[in-house]
């Protein structure tokens, strides 16, 4: 399924992460960043990374994968990524 | 399609997805552990095509089982990885060098090294003595930063390496460390009866204690355990120590390139991040004085750990992502290629967090390394100036004479 970016909210990233990262609902504030629970550690975000290629289609590479470290800024590129280039999951 | 039998032992595969160029190197090296009937593995120039050659015939059900061992590292490693970016640091390949032959033949032929097993070997006071040189510069590197000496064991906890997930990145590596069991048929019945065929020693696996230590892969690890589960004193540390460091690499075991046993010198630096990462950049920029004194050629250049096939893809793409990885690549003129010889290397807050190792702040240390291998520094010198001392350069030869 493939979602479209610039509908996502904070609060369907903060789902994502925490299903992602098993990790309860309520840890997951808005503004969690990489390193801020055990689980968001380099295997964690690596799931991180490939969820948001599946969800979003989101271009994973050594550059996104050092930039979407904290969920503003996860955000933020979802905002800016334009729906009709968003290849299919 | 390729005979798949062209010879009696080879044995060449199509693998199910083409090997990008940045992959085969990787995916060559963990070839070398899918079957002990494997005697070597090349993939062709254009990831189309994997080679392998078998110290025995293969029949019908071997193959097939050998194809889909292969066909899965294939997979593991190559479906929907991401390319990893190549950082040069410093380029110093081009530096003119005397010596184009590999240094082995010679070492081998002067009795200056003595092969005891594979990726086992003695050393002379040739090698000796340039390593104790070698070694001269990194306790200064070492001193520059007021790294307080230790010395580690050179065996290691198995419960350590599962708290830092070692088994899991790198289980391939690993060299298991056992002895007799407390009993004394058993004891007595080796004594009697032990002896060594082609396959090692004849032993029941039954007479061997479970394994609670193996042999330690890296010099780094002992300081942070000695440093797990409370503050850190003074809030940052620096340190260093040598030792002995074992990592089996199967049929990759070469020369002194890649030996299963060999020796490192680190210097660690433990504390905040910003310590961690300046102190790791101050190391490169002293280190590229000496390099330069000592006549090098060399690269700077990210990389990354050989992590097993199924952590291969994220780790090394993470790795890659943050820069946590540099080596020290000398070119070894003799087979247009080069070694990596050291490396600057970053772990964010893997250790601190794992090992709870805190800083006054509570939060967990930052902890790097820059690593050197004793052995293969020696010899990516003698591969670039060869065994006659009159080549070499003057402040090598001076030291050394």
């Amino acid at each position: 399924m493939n979602h479209n970016p610039q509908s996502s909210s904070v609060e369907q990233i903060q789902d994502m992460l925490a299903e992602t990262l098993q990790v309860p609902r309520q840890e997951i504030t808005p503004d969690l960043a990489f390193g801020d629970l055990p689980q968001w550690d380099s295997m964690g975000h690596m799931e991180v990374m490939m969820r948001l290629e599946e969800l979003y289609g989101i271009e994973i590479n050594t550059e996104t994968i050092a930039q979407l470290t904290s969920i503003p800024a996860i955000y933020a590129a979802l905002a800016q990524q334009d729906p009709s280039e968003s290849r299919h999951a | 399609m390729p005979d798949p039998l062209r010879a009696e032992h080879v044995f060449e595969i199509i693998p199910a997805l083409t090997i990008p160029d940045y992959l085969v190197g990787e995916v060559q090296a963990k070839l070398a552990y899918v079957d002990e009937a494997i005697s070597g593995a090349h993939i062709t120039s254009g990831g189309d095509c994997i080679r392998l050659d078998l110290n025995q015939p293969c029949d019908e059900p071997q193959r097939l089982e050998l194809e889909e061992k292969v066909q899965r590292v294939v997979t593991s490693m190559v479906k929907g990885a991401y390319k990893l970016k190549v950082q040069v640091l410093e380029d110093y390949l081009e530096r003119p060098l005397p010596y184009a032959y590999n240094p082995m033949d010679e070492l081998l032929a002067r009795g200056e090294v003595s092969q005891e097993t594979a990726g086992v070997f003695s050393l002379g006071p040739l090698l000796a003595r340039l390593i104790n040189y070698f070694e001269g510069h990194f306790l200064n590197l070492a001193a520059s930063f007021g790294a307080a000496p230790y010395r580690f064991p050179t065996l290691i906890p198995a419960r350590y390496l599962e708290r830092v997930n070692y088994f899991r990145a790198f289980p391939h590596s690993l060299t298991f460390v056992t002895h007799l069991r407390e009993d004394l048929d058993a004891i007595d019945h080796f004594a009697q009866h032990a002896a060594c065929d082609e396959h090692g020693l004849n032993t029941p696996p039954g007479s061997f204690a479970g394994i609670q230590a193996l042999l330690s892969p890296a010099v780094c690890y002992h300081l942070y355990f000695s440093l797990a589960d409370r503050p850190l004193p003074g809030g940052q540390l620096a340190a260093t120590a040598v030792g002995n460091c074992f990592r089996y690499e199967a049929i990759n075991l070469t020369s002194l390139e890649r030996l299963w046993n060999f020796t490192m010198r680190e210097v660690i630096f433990v504390g905040p991040k910003e310590f961690v990462l300046e102190n790791r950049e101050i190391a490169r920029e002293r280190m590229r004085s000496v390099f330069e004194q000592v006549g090098l050629a060399y690269r700077v250049e990210s990389a990354n750990d050989p992590f097993f096939i199924g952590e291969f893809r994220k780790q090394a793409a993470f790795q890659s992502a943050f820069q946590l990885k540099f080596e020290i690549r000398a070119r070894l003129p003799f087979k247009d290629s080069t070694l990596a010889v050291g490396s600057y290397n970053y772990h964010q807050d893997f250790f601190g967090r794992n090992l709870n190792i805190t800083l006054p702040d509570g939060t967990p240390a930052h902890t790097g390394c820059v690593a050197f291998g004793l052995e293969r520094m020696a010899f990516a010198f003698l591969a670039q100036y060869g065994l006659n001392p009159a080549a070499w350069p003057v402040a090598v030869r001076e030291a050394l004479l």
